[in-house]
C-alpha cells in the first residue's frame, strides 16, 4: 500500500509485507490496489450525527460501532523466522537504549566537567552520544516495530462538513437575539451606556502601570547627553588617563570621560584616533576640535548603535560590524557606504596642563541611533 | 488475559465508571491519520518545543537574570577574577560547573534553531500543497502567530547570558524601538526602563522568555493541533482518496507508534547535535560591555533575514520640522517584516480571492499543478536567502576573501533580480513537469521494443500507464472507495462542490492548465492490443 | 590543554583539537630544537666572542639574506623601490613580523598580503631584523617569555581592542573593500606581539605607552590560550558564532530529521 505504489521486489520480506493476502491473488499486481482497497477499508463516522450530516448508509454506522479488523496482519504474513528476525531487530534496538543509559550514567559521574580537569573537553561530546543512543535506540526500535510487526493498514474515515444547516443557523442565532433581549441591554439605554462607559474605563485601569515600567523624566536630555563633560579627562577601560603622545601615529585608544560610572555607561564610549596633522581634513571649526592629529568620535554606531571600533589605519576607514556602515575619520567620519545616514558626532578634545586629553564639553548633538524627537 | 491487561482493564474501568469516556477513546483509537512523510515535518517543531520546555525547565533552576555586578570565581580560568553581571556568571557556572549544565545549554539552544527551522519547512509544506485553503485559514493564521512568536521567544532567550553578543543584539533592538516615527524613545524607554541599557530588561525578558511567551506558544500549539484533530488532516490525491474522507492508518497503534518513535528520534538528533556540536560559547564572547563588539557579530539564524535587510539599506534618513525618520532603520527592521508577516497571514484569502475559489479542500495540490502559487513560493523563498546571506556577509567575506562592499551591492541587485527570475523559471517548470505527466497519460510508458509496422515505419511500442498511477496526476480524480450507494453531494451553506474536476482553465493562475481530459490512447497499429506506440 | 602555550615558528596546521600528546610532543620538539640550537650557536661563541660581536655577525648575515632576498623591492639600500615601501626606521619587530607569518617575501601584488609558509629560520629571521633595525632603530621584542603575561587581563584587553576585527575567538573578520583581519590560530607568540607594535598594513599601532610590555604579553598569552584551547562543547564550527551555527542547524539538523520523516513515512 504506497503511494505511489511501487511494484515490490519478489522474495524480500518487504514482499511478503506488501503484497496482497494470498487469496488476492486473482487480480494482478498492478491493480491489485483498486480490488484490494474496499475490502480492507475501514468505515468509521467520528459521530452518528457527523454520519447523518452526510446522508450516507447505516452500513457505515456498524461499522462504527464494531470495527473490523482491517489491513494487513503482519503476523498472519511473516513466516516464523522472519517474524523472529524482525523481533530481533527491533529488540537489539531498544537494548541498544539500554546500553547508552548506562554510558549516560557512567560518563555523568565518572567524567568530571569543571573547566581544567582531565577528559573535560570529552564530558559534552560523550553524554550526547550516549544519550543520542539511548534516545535513538527507543525511537528507532518504535519505528521499526511498527514499520515490520504492526498492522499495515490503509483504513478509511469519512470526514465532516464543517457549515452547519441553515435552520441550525437560524436556530442558533434565534436563541442568541431571545437571551440578549432577555437581558433588557436592547431596551435600557442608561444601563448600556453606564455599562459601556464603566467597562470601557477598566481599558484604562493597566495604563498606568504599563506607564510605571518606563522612567520617562529627563527622557530626551538623557538621549540628547553623554557623560561627557567639560574638562573631564579621556581614560581608557581601566581608569588611566590618557596622555599627549601615548598614542602613535596610526594608533587608536577606546576612551571614556573620567566622570562616575563613566567607563560602564552605554552612551560615553569614544575612539580617540592618532593620524598625521595634514591627514586629517575636517570641515570648518571641527579642525579646532582635534589636537595635533588626535580626533576623537563617539563610537557608538548612528544607524543602531553598536560600537565603531574598526580602524583601518591606511584607509582610515572606521568600519562598523553589525551593519557594515563605514565612516571616514579623516574626513569628519562623514559615511561613505551602509546604512549610517550621519556621520559619528566628533568630541572636541584639548590637553590640560599635565599633558592629559581632556574633553572640551559633550558632544554637540546626540549620538546614536536616529529618533523621532532629534530634529 | 495476562495481568497486565488484567491490572489496564481494572484501572480503566474505575476512570470510566467516573468519568465515562470510554466510547469516546475507542473511536479516538480509531482515528485515520493520512501517512506521509511531509506530514511530519510540523511534528519536528512540535517535540523541538517539548524539548525546549524540559531543557528551559532545567537551566532555569541555574540561571539568576540579574545585572548585579559579581567577581566570577568558578572553573573557566581565563575569566576567573574578572566583574560581570550575575546573569553571565551564572550561564558559565551551568557552563562549566553544574554537571550536564553544558549540554542541557546546548540542546536548548539547537532544539530553538531547529524549532524555527521546522516551522519554516511545515509553513512550506503547508503553502505549497496549498493546505493552508478553506476550511483551514485559521490554523494557517495560527501557525503565522507561532512563527512571529518563535522569533520574539527565541530573541529574548539570545539575551539573556548577557554575554558580549547578546548584549549587542538588545542595544540593536534598543536603536530598532528608537526608530519608530512618534512613539519610537517612549518604546525604547518602556522596554528598557529608562535609558538603554538601564537595569531592567534582564527581569523582563527572563519573564517574557520563561512564561508569557511559552504560554502563548504552548496555547497556541494546542489550538493548532486541536484543530487538526477537529478538522482532519489532509491527503494527497490517491486511489480510493476522496475530499469527504481520509485514508492512512490508526491513531493506534501504527501511527502512535511512529510519532512516538518520531519524538525519540528528534530528541535524539538534538542530544547528538548538543553534545557534538558547540553552541554559543558564552564564555569565548566574555561578559557584556557597552563599548566592545566582536567582528561577525550576528543574530541567530531566524533573525538573520532582518540583519540582512539592515544590512543592504542604503543610508536613508529624512529629517524636517525638527523631526527625524530614520528610514534605514524603520524600512528593515520595522515595515518589511510588518508587511511580509501580514503578507503571509493573509495569504490564503488572498489566493482565494484571486482564484475565486471559495470551495472546502481536503485532497493536497501537487506543487506543479498550481504553476502561480508555487512560483510565488518560491520568488518568496529566494528573497528570503538572499536577505540571509547578506545577514552572513561579513563572515562570508572574510571566509572566502571577498570584498563586503561588492558583495553588499550584488546583494543589493539579487535582492530585486532573483525573485522574478525564479517566478518565472519555476512557473515554467512546473508548467513542463505537468506537460510530462500528460505526456505519460497519453501515450503510456516507454517500453524500449521496436517493432517494424507493415509499411516500413518503426514505432515504439509503450504500455499504458495503469489507472491507479495516474490519479492524483493533473485533473485525473479518485472514485470513490466505497462500493455503496452512490453518495448525494453533501449540502451546507458556503458548501461548493470539489474544485478539482471543474477548475476553469485559467491558463495556470493558481489551477492548473488543463482541464480533466481523458484522451484515448494513440494506437498506430491495430495489430497492438493492450500496447500504444509512439513514433521513432 | 590549560595554559599551556607553545611558542613556535612554522605556520601549523589546521587542526584545532590536536591531542594532549602531540601538544607535548610539540613542546618537546621545541625544547629539543631550542637545545639544539643553544649548543650550536651560543655555546661556542659565548666562551670567547663579546656581545657586540655577536651583534655585528648577525647584521652582516643578515645583510647577506636581505640583499639576495629582500632589496629587488626594497632597494639595496633600504630606500626602497620597485613596489617595496622604505624599511629605514621601520625596526625589528616590523620584520619579525613579516617574514615569520610567511608574509614577506610577497609572492605578487595583491591589495593584502596573505600568510604563507615561512621562508627563513628563526635565527634567520632575527639577522634580518638585526639588519634592518641596524638602520634606524624602530620597535624590537622584549626580552623574556611573549606568553607569561596576566591570562584575564588579556582577554579584556583582547575584547576591548581585538575582538572587533579578529572576532571573539580570534577567527577573523572582513574589512572594508575586500580587506580582512586574520584569523590568529596560526599566529605564533612573535608574529602576534610584533603585530600589535608595528601595526602592519590596516592594524592600528599600539606603543608600549599605550599598551605596556606586560599588556601586550597579556593579550599575546590569551590569543594563545583560547586558539589553542579545546572546546568543551564538541566541534567548535569554526568559531564564528551563529551563522555556522544556523548553517549546521539546517544541513545537519533539517536534513537528518527530514531524512528520518521519509524513512518513517515510507512504507515497509
Amino acid at each position: 500500500m504506497t503511494t505511489p505504489p511501487h511494484q515490490p521486489e519478489p522474495g524480500s520480506i518487504r514482499d511478503r509485507l506488501s503484497s496482497p493476502r494470498p487469496t488476492d491473488q486473482a487480480s494482478g499486481p498492478g491493480d491489485s490496489r483498486t480490488s484490494d482497497v474496499p475490502e480492507s477499508s475501514f468505515q468509521n463516522g467520528d459521530s452518528a450525527g457527523d454520519l447523518a450530516a452526510h446522508g450516507r448508509g447505516h452500513k457505515q454506522i456498524h461499522a462504527a460501532m464494531a470495527p473490523e479488523p482491517v489491513g494487513l496482519d503482519r503476523h498472519a504474513m511473516l513466516s516464523d523466522r522472519d517474524a523472529k528476525a524482525a523481533e530481533r531487530k527491533v529488540a537489539s534496538l531498544f537494548l541498544l537504549a539500554l546500553l547508552g543509559v548506562i554510558g549516560f550514567v557512567v560518563t555523568f559521574f565518572a567524567v568530571e566537567q569543571e573547566f581544567g580537569k582531565p577528559w573535560n573537553t570529552w564530558f559534552t561530546p560523550l553524554l550526547g552520544t550516549f544519550m543520542a543512543l539511548a534516545l535513538g535506540g527507543i525511537g528507532a526500535g518504535a519505528v521499526l516495530w511498527a514499520k515490520l510487526l504492526m498492522v499495515d493498514e490503509e483504513a478509511v474515515q469519512d470526514r465532516h462538513d464543517f457549515g452547519s444547516s441553515a435552520e441550525e443557523r437560524a436556530a442558533t442565532s434565534k436563541a442568541l437575539k431571545q437571551g440578549l433581549a432577555d437581558t433588557g441591554l436592547p431596551r435600557r439605554k442608561l444601563l448600556r451606556n453606564s455599562l459601556l462607559l464603566g467597562a470601557g474605563s477598566l481599558a484604562l485601569l493597566p495604563l498606568p502601570f504599563v506607564g510605571f515600567l518606563g522612567r520617562f523624566q529627563n527622557k530626551e536630555r538623557e538621549l540628547a547627553t553623554t557623560g561627557w563633560e567639560k574638562g573631564a579627562r579621556l581614560i581608557r577601560q581601566n581608569g588611566t588617563p590618557v596622555k599627549l603622545g601615548d598614542i602613535q601615529v596610526g594608533g587608536v585608544e577606546s576612551v571614556f570621560p573620567d566622570v562616575e560610572e563613566g567607563t560602564l555607561r552605554a552612551d560615553s564610549p569614544a575612539l580617540l584616533i592618532r593620524m598625521r596633522p595634514e591627514e586629517l581634513q575636517l570641515a570648518g571649526d571641527k579642525q579646532e576640535w582635534a589636537y595635533q592629529g588626535h580626533v576623537v568620535y563617539s563610537s557608538i554606531c548612528t544607524h543602531l548603535g553598536c560600537p565603531v571600533k574598526l580602524y583601518e589605519q591606511q584607509t582610515h576607514n572606521l568600519f562598523c560590524p553589525c551593519h557594515q556602515s563605514t565612516f571616514k575619520a579623516d574626513q569628519g567620519a562623514k559615511v561613505i557606504f551602509g546604512p549610517a545616514a550621519r556621520p559619528l558626532p566628533q568630541l572636541a578634545i584639548s590637553v590640560d596642563d599635565e599633558g592629559y586629553f581632556i574633553a572640551e564639553g559633550d558632544f554637540s548633538e546626540p549620538v546614536g541611533p536616529s529618533y523621532w524627537e532629534r530634529g | 488475559m495476562s495481568v497486565l491487561e488484567k491490572g489496564a482493564d481494572t484501572t480503566a474501568g474505575w476512570f470510566d465508571d467516573r468519568l465515562g469516556g470510554a466510547g469516546y477513546i475507542r473511536k479516538s483509537l480509531n482515528k485515520v491519520f493520512p501517512d506521509h512523510w511531509s506530514f511530519m515535518l510540523g511534528e519536528i517543531a512540535l517535540y523541538s518545543f517539548i524539548i525546549l520546555l524540559l531543557t528551559g525547565t532545567y537551566l532555569s533552576f541555574f540561571y539568576t537574570p540579574s545585572l548585579t555586578e559579581v567577581v566570577y570565581d568558578g572553573s573557566y580560568i581565563p575569566l576567573k577574577g574578572v566583574t560581570m553581571s550575575q546573569a553571565y556568571e551564572s550561564t558559565l557556572n551551568i557552563s562549566f560547573d553544574v554537571r550536564g549544565g553544558l549540554i542541557m545549554r546546548q540542546i536548548h539552544h539547537w532544539a530553538a534553531l531547529l524549532f524555527m527551522a521546522a516551522i519554516v519547512v511545515h509553513l512550506a509544506r503547508v503553502f505549497f500543497t496549498g493546505a493552508f485553503r478553506k476550511p483551514r485559514e485559521l490554523n494557517w493564521v495560527i501557525g503565522t502567530l507561532l512563527l512571529v512568536m518563535g522569533i520574539v521567544e527565541g530573541f529574548a532567550g539570545y539575551s539573556l547570558p548577557d554575554d558580549l553578543l547578546s548584549g549587542t543584539g538588545a542595544r540593536i533592538a534598543n536603536g530598532i524601538a528608537l526608530s519608530i516615527p512618534v512613539i519610537g524613545s517612549w518604546a525604547a524607554f518602556l522596554v528598557f526602563g529608562g535609558e538603554y541599557p538601564g537595569t531592567a530588561i534582564l527581569d523582563r525578558l527572563y519573564a517574557l522568555h520563561i512564561f508569557v511567551v511559552p504560554l502563548l506558544i504552548l496555547g497556541l500549539i494546542t489550538f493548532h493541533m486541536l484543530m487538526v484533530w477537529y478538522q482532519k488532516h489532509t491527503q494527497f490525491a490517491g486511489p480510493g482518496r476522496t475530499e469527504h474522507n481520509v485514508v492512512g492508518s490508526r491513531l493506534f497503534p501504527g501511527y502512535a507508534a511512529k510519532a512516538g518513535g518520531f519524538f525519540f528520534l528528534v530528541f535524539a538528533v538534538l542530544a547528538a547535535l548538543g553534545g557534538l556540536a558547540q553552541i554559543n560559547p558564552v564564555w569565548l564572547y566574555g561578559p557584556y560591555n557597552p563599548s566592545q563588539v566582536s567582528a561577525g557579530s550576528q543574530p541567530d539564524w531566524y533573525v538573520g533575514f532582518l540583519d540582512g535587510s539592515t544590512r543592504l539599506m542604503p543610508p536613508w534618513e529624512i529629517s524636517g520640522f525638527g523631526y527625524t525618520v530614520p528610514l534605514s532603520v524603520l524600512i528593515p527592521t520595522v515595515v518589511l517584516p510588518g508587511v511580509l508577516f501580514t503578507l503571509l497571514g493573509l495569504y490564503p484569502w488572498i489566493e482565494a480571492r484571486i482564484s475565486k475559489d471559495k470551495g472546502y479542500h481536503n485532497l493536497l495540490d501537487r506543487p506543479r499543478d498550481k504553476p502561480v502559487r508555487t512560483a510565488i513560493g518560491a520568488m518568496t523563498i529566494t528573497f528570503y536567502v538572499v536577505l540571509m546571506i547578506a545577514g552572513g556577509n561579513d563572515v562570508i567575506a572574510s571566509v572566502f576573501h571577498l570584498s563586503i562592499n561588492t558583495m553588499t551591492w550584488v546583494l543589493r541587485i539579487g535582492l530585486f533580480v532573483l525573485p522574478p527570475v525564479v517566478y518565472f523559471l519555476t512557473k515554467r517548470a512546473c508548467l513542463s513537469l505537468q506537460r510530462s505527466d500528460q505526456e505519460l497519460i497519453h501515450h503510456g510508458i516507454e517500453t524500449g521494443t521496436i517493432r517494424r509496422l507493415p509499411n516500413g515505419e518503426f514505432v515504439e511500442e509503450t504500455v499504458p500507464l495503469p489507472e491507479v498511477y495516474q490519479v492524483g496526476m493533473t485533473g485525473v480524480e479518485a472514485e470513490p472507495l466505497d462500493a455503496g450507494p452512490e453518495t448525494p453531494a453533501p449540502v451546507g451553506p458556503g458548501y461548493e462542490q470539489p474544485q478539482l474536476a471543474q477548475a476553469p482553465d485559467r491558463d495556470g493562475f493558481f489551477s492548473s492548465r488543463r482541464k480533466r481530459e481523458k484522451v484515448p490512447v494513440e494506437s498506430d497499429a491495430p495489430a497492438l492490443e493492450q500496447t500504444g506506440s509512439r513514433k521513432v | 590543554m590549560n595554559g599551556q602555550v607553545v611558542n613556535k615558528v612554522s605556520t601549523r596546521g589546521r587542526s584545532r583539537r590536536r591531542s594532549r600528546l602531540s601538544g607535548i610532543a610539540v613542546i618537546m620538539l621545541a625544547l629539543v630544537a631550542v637545545g639544539s640550537l643553544y649548543t650550536a650557536v651560543a655555546a661556542p661563541s659565548s666562551a670567547q666572542e663579546s656581545e657586540p660581536a655577536n651583534q655585528s655577525m648577525k647584521v652582516q648575515e643578515g645583510r647577506d639574506l636581505f640583499l639576495s632576498g629582500c632589496s629587488t623591492c626594497h632597494g639595496l639600500n633600504l630606500a626602497g623601490g620597485a613596489g617595496g615601501p622604505s624599511l629605514i626606521g621601520v625596526g625589528a619587530s616590523s620584520v619579525i613580523f613579516q617574514v615569520e607569518s610567511g608574509r614577506m617575501p610577497l609572492a605578487a601584488g595583491v591589495q593584502q598580503a596573505p600568510r604563507k609558509d615561512v621562508r627563513y629560520t628563526t635565527e634567520q629571521i632575527d639577522a634580518l631584523a638585526a639588519y634592518i633595525d641596524s638602520n634606524g632603530g624602530g620597535p624590537s621584542l622584549p626580552s623574556g617569555s611573549l606568553t607569561d603575561g596576566d591570562l584575564q587581563l588579556g582577554g579584556a584587553l583582547f575584547r576591548t581592542n581585538c575582538a572587533s576585527c579578529h572576532n571573539f575567538a580570534g577567527s577573523g573578520g572582513a574589512l572594508t573593500y575586500g580587506k580582512y583581519a586574520p584569523e590568529l590560530e596560526q599566529a605564533s607568540a612573535r608574529v602576534i606581539y610584533t603585530a600589535m607594535q608595528s601595526g602592519p598594513e590596516s592594524m592600528p599601532r599600539y606603543g608600549d605607552n599605550q599598551l605596556t610590555v606586560e599588556e601586550k604579553k597579556a593579550i599575546t598569552r590569551y590569543v594563545r590560550y583560547i586558539t589553542e584551547a579545546e572546546d568543551v562543547g564538541g566541534a567548535g564550527l569554526g568559531r564564528y558564532g551563529p551563522l555556522t551555527e544556523g548553517l549546521v542547524a539546517w544541513v545537519v539538523g533539517v536534513v537528518a530529521l527530514v531524512a528520518l520523516t521519509l524513512w518513517i513515512g515510507a512504507r515497509a
